[in-house]
């Protein structure tokens, strides 16, 4: 039986169990998301800013400095909850986010939008999305 | 029975009445598919999200992933941007439209 990644403890926290190799990569995840949210040439950039009402040119300036606000806090509380052994609620919720943001964007940055296309990605891609998948699927069991 | 007396309605009553019409039309929160996200994160971020419980939140991910897409959310424009803004961070593909 494979070991969970996340297991929630009887006081509320949930235990990270997520070895060296592992958290490196969540490592890289979150940065990725930190950088692309601050670089408009990232390859990523343009799925953490896809439009909300795609029926005009340009959304709500409030609503998009909103969205800025709240993926960086998400990302800054996970990049900086990295090391513990135990997650909050809240925590938690940042990784989720923070993982699944990673996880779309890698797709939309490929052009990734059916299950044929998944199908034709090399095979590093899809081993590198199935491995956030992996996190993302224990997380939620927990949540 | 009461008589009826016709109303003379101006341009500018119609148009007001248009103008009215169109902004209290709903506006919709759409969720859309995709190949990698996985079910149980969906039904998470909607239980977080709107405070669904978690039949509604799952029903509304299987709509999601049978149709492509669901609404998940109606009503004034400005409550439903903020919905959407939290969709999307929380990494799902939203939008919002307008009530046909």
């Amino acid at each position: 039986m494979a070991q969970r990644l996340f297991v929630r403890r009887r006081d509320g926290r949930i235990e990270v169990r997520l070895n060296d190799a592992a958290r490196s990569l969540a490592r890289e995840a979150f940065a990725r998301v930190l950088a692309a949210e601050m670089d408009p040439d990232h390859e990523w950039h343009a799925s953490l800013n896809a439009p909300i009402d795609p029926s005009h040119d340009v959304d709500d300036p409030l609503a998009t400095l909103s969205r800025q606000h709240e993926v960086t806090s998400n990302v800054e509380l996970a990049i900086a909850t990295l090391g513990e052994a135990y997650l909050n609620d809240a925590e938690a919720w940042a990784w989720l986010c923070t993982l699944q943001v990673a996880l779309r964007a890698t797709i939309t940055a490929k052009g990734i939008m059916t299950s044929e296309r998944l199908n034709e990605a090399d095979e590093s891609t899809r081993e590198y999305l199935m491995t956030l998948q992996t996190f993302l699927f224990a997380l939620a069991d927990v949540m | 029975m009461p008589s009826l007396k016709p109303l003379r309605v101006s341009d500018e009553s119609q148009t007001e009445s248009v103008t009215a019409t169109i902004t209290a039309r709903p506006w919709n929160v759409i969720v859309w598919d995709d190949p990698v996200t996985p079910m149980s994160v969906v039904v998470v971020i909607f239980r977080k999200v709107f405070g669904y419980p978690n039949n509604k939140a799952t029903q509304l991910m299987l709509t999601v992933h049978h149709e492509g897409r669901a609404v998940v959310w109606s009503g004034p424009l400005e409550r439903a941007q903020g919905y959407c803004v939290k969709l999307q961070v929380a990494g799902l593909l939203a939008t919002i439209e307008q009530d046909a």
